[in-house]
């Protein structure tokens, strides 16, 4: 009746040194970004193609998004794969790269020095990226059926490596003119790549796994995932060949219906877990994860804003920056703000007390970090979201101001955790 | 709760100390997760056989359940050689949780 596993093990765990590195670094990013954002001018709130914008994206988009997702895709692609991870090595050589050029590239925004630091910086991350890709292909599984999760997860780093190499020609464009147009004009496409090939794909693939682990719900439905990985990855493909080869803004609309489409599904699958979750109680972590699907929709209605202000009268720059901000800030930090504490105090856990299992009584994951300080955290990062859009839709700088600062107490709040977990020793309550 | 045994009164003792065996993530015991599908002891060879199920292949708690299920009967079966082995045939599914742990999950 019963056939037993050969390997007669629970499978073999990344090793924790690789893992918090990511996290450590990326919670610092966070609170670099966010004290960038408040020590810009915040008239300087009206162009997305400004040092201190772009400065403050690259550090969100790489250092603090990219980054935690690197982490917990090095723990968490084995758990998808039902495999090992490839190798350690590249992953430590992965976060050396990116760590040291993801700090080069924001400093050359920032100063606006397109040169070496510039230069230096983007080929450091694209050689992160393809360390990664490499480690995440060669962790699948051979003679395996097609894991739904996994495909999501190598989709999405192939969208992460053209990403960073359209940004490589890009930054090259500044000082060689290697394409045709300047660089500001292919903006749109490397940012999409990212933030739809990238960002949205692989929280989608990796959600539609956590999100049911993490309720203990029944629901599953392998199709919508298909469906919904269809039309991104449709969408997607739809604008980068209408960007290149067509560009009637009209247009645009059929690649935002595709995305729209995806993200209702995900949405009614997020609900289907919901509804048929067997734990009844909803922790907090997983509550601004859920809330953070729901804020998938503000960046795209955002958009379609912005594609009806380009066919009616000219860009408006400042809904741009809304949407990017709605993005970096909304729902990406959302759920890496909710997930963080799903991952990192097992990570941590299991680090301590795997030796002292069954041998007594040990903490739980979630008591190596404080409530209080997550629930305090989630409260100034909702408040400071909306008092930021706020204050640029309604151009007052106070508001703004008043925002950031929100944002910056989050961002501290969220890394006293970060440092509570990653250096907490037993015995501590 | 449908575990296979040998022995039933051992298998009993056995269960009711698994259940000190916590998932760390749901806080719910491995017994009444449902997942313990066999005990076998053989009292000639002071041996003890374990066959359990993970509610995911390579969960990354799994090692650290399947040690603390290990430690827990060594600990409480003095002499005895614990053996726990590990299957995915069946796979795991809500369906194993008992009844109690549905309860303790809808608390």
């Amino acid at each position: 009746m019963f056939t037993t596993d050969h390997n007669n093990h629970a499978g073999t765990v990344t090793t924790p040194g690789v893992v918090i590195p990511f996290y450590v670094y990326a919670a610092l990013s966070f609170l670099w970004a966010v004290f960038l954002l408040c020590i810009s001018p915040a008239g300087r709130y009206d162009h997305y193609f400004s040092p201190h914008t772009l400065a403050i994206t690259h550090a969100m988009a790489l250092g603090w998004g990219t980054m935690i997702i690197l982490g917990a895709s090095h723990q968490l692609v084995p758990v998808l794969a039902e495999g090992k991870l490839y190798s350690h090595r590249l992953a430590y050589l992965t976060f050396i790269l990116a760590g040291v050029g993801i700090p080069l590239l924001v400093y050359a925004f920032y100063t606006f020095n397109m040169g070496v630091p510039a230069k230096a910086g983007a080929i450091l991350i694209n050689s992160a990226v393809l360390l990664f890709l490499v480690n995440v292909i060669c962790s699948r599984p051979a003679a395996k059926n097609e894991n739904v999760h996994v495909v999501f997860v190598i989709t999405a780093t192939c969208w992460l490596f053209m990403t960073t190499f359209a940004g490589l020609l890009l930054v090259y464009n500044f000082t060689h003119p290697l394409l045709r147009e300047n660089s500001l004009h292919y903006l749109p496409l490397h940012a999409h790549m990212g933030i739809v090939g990238w960002f949205l794909l692989l929280i989608t693939g990796v959600g539609s796994r956590l999100i049911p682990m993490f309720l203990v719900s029944k629901y599953t439905n392998i199709k919508q995932l298909w469906w919904i990985y269809a039309l991104m990855n449709g969408g997607l493909t739809g604008f980068v060949l209408l960007f290149l080869y067509v560009r009637r803004p009209v247009l645009y609309f059929l690649p935002v219906a595709c995305l729209l489409a995806a993200i209702v599904i995900f949405i009614c699958y997020c609900y289907g877990c919901y509804r048929e979750r067997i734990r009844r109680q909803v922790d907090g972590q997983v509550k601004i994860s859920l809330l953070s699907v729901l804020m998938m929709i503000i960046p795209l209605v955002l958009l379609a804003a912005a594609i009806g202000f380009l066919l009616t009268t000219t860009e408006n720059t400042a809904l741009v920056l809304i949407y990017g901000f709605s993005v970096f800030f909304g729902w990406l930090t959302a759920i890496i703000l909710g997930m963080t504490f799903k991952t990192l105090p097992f990570i941590v856990w299991n680090k301590l007390y795997h030796v002292q299992a069954g041998a007594g009584k040990t903490p739980s994951p979630k008591d190596l970090f404080s409530s209080r300080l997550f629930n305090l955290m989630a409260l100034s990062y909702l408040l400071g979201f909306l008092l930021f859009v706020a204050g640029v839709f309604a151009a007052n700088g106070g508001v703004v101001r008043a925002g950031a600062v929100l944002l910056l107490l989050c961002a501290f709040l969220y890394n006293l955790n970060i440092f509570r977990v990653t250096f907490y020793k037993p015995g501590w309550r | 709760m449908n575990v296979k045994t040998n022995h039933s009164i051992q298998c009993t003792v056995a269960l009711a100390l698994l259940q000190e065996v916590i998932d760390p993530e749901l806080g719910l015991n491995v017994v009444d997760l449902g997942l313990i599908y066999e005990l076998n002891f053989y009292e000639e060879e002071k041996k003890l056989d374990v066959l359990m199920t993970l509610s995911t292949r390579f969960c990354p708690m799994g090692q650290s359940i399947q040690d603390s299920v290990k430690t827990q009967l060594e600990n409480n079966f003095p002499g005895y050689t614990v053996n726990v082995q590990l299957t995915f045939d069946p796979p795991w599914s809500y369906e194993r949780i008992s009844m109690e742990g549905r309860n303790f999950l809808n608390a």
